[in-house]
């Protein structure tokens, strides 16, 4: 049913957004594709939202993966990694071990999982309504994307703030990149192996 | 004063008319045809003096090969009806004076000179045959050199060309004129001239003025010597002679007793190809320099001197040529077979399946019989006992280090299907036939260890699936793990072997089991060991470092019930890995048992590509999706209920996803921290939660009860399905990919001591390695001429990358005692290599410029480097009489250059011009440069002279 879509944009771009439980990656997601706040269920698994923004001219189709984060799906979320042009690593500021978790555990998890070297890493500070209740500083923030290259913002699911620049700030990143630009354009990607051979229809001497 | 005067330039206009048309005309209607040609040569000079180096080389100087900053540029001459060329040979830079290394041309060396003139006739032979005519032609270039006032020395080759003969003449600027003279004996040299002393007789004998009070004046002649030796080349011959000897003689160094033993044995590639030895031998230049000689007893003292007096030592690797030769590099390496992979790629894709390029019936397009081709079954069946040698166990830990990051999708090196792309490179020469024949067997291997059970060699049978590697690879992983999984079942039900169906098998074994509780609590440790491959519960241990609200499981669970005196839940609790430290139930007064859990089932790529395609179908609609991590989760719930009959679905979250369970601060804990206060947080407790459902509808039963996620035969059923139907171009996609990557890694294993530059050169490869190797990853596989030129023009580079690295690593086996001169030879070579690495096409550098660069070897090196000249065997020694001195370790030099030179003052000689600036000086008065061996010999001499 997708099929005839497809060319209906410039460019595909896979993100992918990860960080512990409950620290608001499925809200984040859905304040920016249907600009709604909701205390959704925790993921089971893997999420998967699609979003078609113009960017630059150019018509983007935003092929948005929210993983769950709890431990146990980890091995099974490692593999939607690949092919992503755009890591976000959502933390909670009112948790600290939620931020402390991003170096201890995430950012291991992008170098062994992440196929893309080039691809663009963003840190977000997620819950910034609760700011009597913040516990991870703003510089802390700061320091940590400075660390490991990635972009930095904080924002709110809940009042929406900054929510919409966050994705907007990655996907230009990404327009940025010339690598990722060149993997965004070739479109949806088919499977290898349910590809006809090329020359099946020529063929009648194989039978025997 | 009139009648001093010279009638050229005669100042009396009045009396002769002629004279005065003479003056303002250049009138060559008089002249001859020898002035004209003087005037001609004056001309050129003229122009060339005025335009100096610089604009010479804009007039299209060309540059000479052996040497940056030289030039050479030509002009063209008639004289009556003959043609000669006139070349004027210059630097750009003035380097310093005299060094033996330094000269662009032999006759600098031969006379001591710098810029000069060199005139040849436009013949066959390039020299001029008849004696008058070369002293015309000399005289000429000499009037001409002298009105235009230069100071280039001129020369004139003259009789036979392989007597490399020369006349020359040099105007110095003052009454002087220097004179050059070089002739060369081309056998039999007088045995007087084969020794120094001899050599310098017959220097002094030049001095035509005293040579009769020799004896009483000292004559302090300067003397300076340059010898060079070569060592044996390393070619197999001589090598078994040295370890012939060596071993005979009992100091066999090395502790080699092999005779067949060749240089590359201990490097990465000789398990697949033995390479030539790139560098065939050294010479060693040894330099004496400016000794003042003051007799002839002296010089014999100098040919007694052993070369490690000499003050400079340099050294000279010869590289064998087969390293230029070839345009696709290295002949017989890993290039020349990826080259025919390539070629084979191409044609996988004319047939639909593999057993159509083995089958006799079919002959295929290219008309090869494919009994030609494929290799007999001998070699077959050695490659795949090789293949699959049982001793060879893949250790997990070397798996995991080979995760390259390089993009390739290969295999890592050690593994099955890399060693069986490896070996497909050497088997019937790569050709398509050869490689499906070997195919087939290999997959029908394959089946045979899968039906009986057996471990795939060279595969890891845990950890999860790398991805990044090839698919072949990732499903032999996959069935390696099946593998394993079935045996595991075997053994535990050895009575049962008949039931076919695991699953009814284990429910039932499991439920019937009673209730005993230690029978139970040692049947499902047991159990889990087995089926999950080790006890694992979930959380596991390595996630136990780095969460805040992370459990422990405490090790003696039974005990622990004990002390609390719950025999009652113990009785229907199963499939525990322990209690959780700390963590209590909510509604009983029980500690919470940590359950085994099923492990995630693995998956290859294209299950992933499966799954994520059907996600993406749906739009983002949970249903279909997330029906493998519901199942897992439901698992996990059954477990949980299994382990703790008593649990709520509070306590699952607890465990399960700790971040939503919010503790209530401000409640004081009791004593034994029960009951726990909190309350789920908003998302997990709202009614519609997915969880809750979840959790309501899942059936307490411990892991080992449940319906397995994962179904070993089935996957690995499949896995070999997939083996089976690959299409040809699919086996050689990834073939290509696993081969150069692999090839690699081999060559990469080789050590090559600390060079900068051939560590960029391996780093760069796998670069330039993953884009054009990408092509075969697309979906839509094709063998566009684009993807297979660019493979080919890959397999130029690997060659080029293998012939560097074959120098480095002979380099440094020969000169691993002296790692500096290794390291500089090879940046030389490196320098001298690079510009030649074209992509497999002709290009400018067809000129074959040899590879002369010359490395200074320091004192601590000299003992390193005389070792390698290995003294002779007498076998070899006997085919040459030595008639020089200065043996290095027996070796006599191959080329001994000699320069005498006399000084003089020309201030205090009666010769001098009163008032010439270069008379303050000391030149030169003789100079004879003499190079040669016992056979063959040449000497140039100047000198000076007034007439």
């Amino acid at each position: 049913m997708d099929s005839s879509s497809s060319q209906e944009f410039d460019y595909l771009f896979k993100l992918l957004m990860i960080g512990d439980s409950g620290v608001g990656k499925s809200s984040l997601l859905l304040c920016f594709t249907s600009d709604t706040f909701d205390d959704l269920a925790p993921t089971i698994g893997v999420d998967f939202k699609v979003k078609y923004v113009m960017m630059d001219g150019k018509k983007l189709k935003l092929a948005i993966w929210d993983t769950a984060g709890q431990e146990r799906f980890r091995t099974l979320t490692s593999s939607y990694y690949r092919g992503a042009q755009g890591i976000i690593m959502v933390y909670d500021v009112t948790r600290r071990e939620t931020f402390t978790n991003l170096s201890e555990v995430w950012a291991k998890e992008i170098e062994l999982y992440s196929t893309n070297q080039d691809c663009i890493k963003m840190l977000v500070g997620n819950k910034v309504d609760k700011e009597s209740d913040r516990v991870v500083t703003k510089k802390e923030g700061i320091d940590f994307a400075r660390e490991y290259g990635c972009l930095f913002i904080e924002c709110s699911a809940k009042t929406r703030v900054n929510v919409q620049q966050c994705f907007e700030e990655l996907v230009l990143k990404i327009l940025d990149t010339p690598s990722l630009l060149a993997e965004g354009s070739k479109g949806i990607k088919k499977n290898i192996f349910k590809d006809k051979p090329p020359q099946s229809d020529a063929a009648t001497s194989g039978c025997c | 004063m009139e009648s001093s005067s010279s009638p050229k330039v005669e100042p009396d206009a009045d009396d002769d008319v002629s004279e005065e048309v003479f003056e303002h005309f250049d009138d060559f209607t008089i002249a001859s045809s020898w002035e004209r040609f003087i005037s001609k040569i004056e001309a050129i000079c003229r122009l060339w003096m005025a335009d100096g180096p610089n604009n010479l080389l804009e007039k299209g100087a060309i540059p000479l090969e052996n040497s940056k900053n030289s030039y050479k540029i030509k002009s063209e001459l008639q004289y009556d009806v003959k043609s000669y060329w006139m070349e004027y040979y210059f630097e750009t830079k003035t380097g310093k004076s005299f060094d033996w290394n330094s000269t662009f041309h032999d006759l600098q060396l031969c006379f001591g000179v710098k810029e000069f003139l060199l005139i040849a006739p436009q013949s066959a032979s390039g020299v001029v045959l008849d004696a008058p005519e070369a002293s015309k032609l000399l005289s000429a270039v000499a009037i001409a050199l002298s009105n235009s006032s230069s100071l280039w020395p001129a020369f004139v080759p003259v009789h036979d060309p392989s007597r490399k003969a020369y006349i020359g003449i040099q105007n110095t600027g003052t009454a002087f004129t220097r004179r050059f003279e070089a002739d060369r004996i081309g056998s039999q040299v007088p045995p007087s001239l084969m020794h120094l002393e001899g050599l310098y007789q017959l220097f002094v004998s030049k001095f035509a003025y005293c040579t009769d009070d020799l004896d009483k004046h000292l004559i302090k002649v300067q003397f300076a010597m340059k010898l060079t030796y070569r060592t044996l080349p390393y070619d197999d011959d001589n090598i078994k002679d040295i370890d012939v000897q060596n071993t005979k003689s009992g100091k066999n160094l090395a502790g080699e007793s092999s005779n067949e033993r060749l240089w590359d044995d201990d490097c990465s590639w000789s398990e697949w190809y033995s390479s030539e030895d790139p560098v065939k031998g050294f010479e060693l230049i040894a330099i004496w320099s400016e000794k003042t000689i003051e007799s002839s007893m002296e010089m014999e003292e100098v040919e007694n001197a052993s070369p490690h007096e000499a003050e400079k030592w340099f050294i000279s690797p010869s590289f064998s040529p087969y390293l230029l030769e070839y345009s696709n590099g290295n002949q017989f390496g890993f290039a020349s077979a990826l080259h025919l992979l390539v070629d084979a790629f191409e044609m996988s894709f004319e047939a639909q399946f593999l057993e159509d390029f083995v089958s006799a019936e079919s002959p295929g397009p290219d008309n090869l019989k494919s009994s030609m081709v494929i290799p007999p079954p001998t070699v077959r069946d050695r490659v795949l006992k090789e293949l699959f040698d049982e001793g060879v166990q893949l250790i997990d830990s070397a798996y995991d280090e080979h995760k390259t990051p390089q993009a390739i999708k290969g295999a890592p090196l050690e593994t099955l299907f890399a060693q069986f792309c490896l070996h497909s490179l050497w088997v019937g020469n790569c050709h398509i036939r050869a490689i499906a024949a070997l195919w087939i067997e290999f997959v029908q291997e394959v089946r045979w260890c899968w039906e009986e059970s057996q471990l795939l060699p060279r595969m890891p049978v845990n950890g999860s699936i790398d991805l990044s590697t090839c698919l072949i690879n990732q499903k032999l992983h996959m069935l390696a793990v099946c593998i394993k999984k079935k045996r595991e079942w075997n053994e535990d039900h050895r009575e049962c072997m008949g039931s076919e169906d695991q699953i009814d098998y284990m429910t039932e074994e499991e439920s019937a089991v009673g209730d005993d509780t230690s029978s139970m609590q040692a049947q499902n440790e047991d159990f889990s060991g087995k089926f999950t491959g080790e006890p694992r519960s979930f959380p596991t241990s390595r996630d136990l470092h780095y969460s805040d609200t992370a459990f422990t499981v405490s090790q003696d669970p039974v005990k622990d019930d004990l002390l609390n005196g719950e025999k009652s839940s113990d009785q229907t609790r199963r499939g525990s890995a322990g209690v959780i430290d700390s963590m209590m139930l909510l509604k009983s007064y029980q500690r919470m048992h940590a359950p085994y859990t099923q492990e995630a089932p693995l998956m290859t790529e294209d299950m992933y590509e499966e799954r994520l395609q059907a996600l993406e179908a749906s739009n983002g609609s949970f249903n279909y999706f997330a029906q493998l991590e519901r199942d897992i989760l439901t698992s996990d719930m059954a477990a949980f209920k299994a382990a703790n009959p008593d649990a709520i679905f509070e306590d699952f979250i607890r465990w399960h996803s700790p971040a939503d369970w919010l503790e209530d601060p401000e409640v004081e804990k009791s004593k034994d921290n029960w009951p726990p206060r909190g309350h789920l947080s908003k998302r997990m407790s709202e009614s519609d939660n997915l969880w809750r459902e979840l959790w309501d509808r899942a059936h307490a039963l411990a892991a080992s009860e449940q319906k397995p996620l994962f179904d070993p035969n089935r996957e690995g059923e499949k896995v070999i399905h997939y083996l089976e139907t690959l299409r040809p171009h699919q086996l050689l996609a990834q073939m290509v990919c696993t081969a150069f990557l692999a090839a690699a890694d081999t060559v990469n294993k080789t050590s090559y001591g600390e060079l900068k530059q051939m560590e960029t050169k391996m780093q760069q490869l796998y670069l330039t390695m993953a884009p054009a190797l990408k092509p075969l990853e697309a979906n839509r596989l094709s063998a566009d001429s684009e993807t297979i030129e660019d493979l080919k023009r890959q397999c130029v580079v690997f060659g080029h990358v293998e012939n560097l690295l074959t120098v480095a690593a002979s380099l440094h086996r020969k000169l691993v005692q002296a790692p500096r001169l290794a390291v500089e030879i090879f940046i030389d070579f490196y320098n001298f290599y690079i510009p030649r690495m074209g992509t497999g096409l002709e290009e400018d550098y067809s000129n074959k410029k040899e590879f002369d660069t010359k490395q200074i070897v320091w004192n601590n090196e000299r003992e390193v480097v005389s070792s390698m000249f290995v003294p002779p065997t007498a076998n070899q020694s006997w085919r040459k009489v030595f008639s020089m001195g200065n043996l290095l370790n027996g070796h006599e030099p191959m080329v001994r250059e000699i320069i005498f030179s006399l000084h003089d003052g020309v201030s205090n000689n009666h010769y001098a011009a009163p008032n010439a600036s270069v008379s303050e000086q000391e030149i030169d008065t003789y100079r004879m440069y003499i190079c040669g061996t016992s056979n063959d010999l040449r000497v140039s001499l100047s000198v000076v002279s007034c007439d």
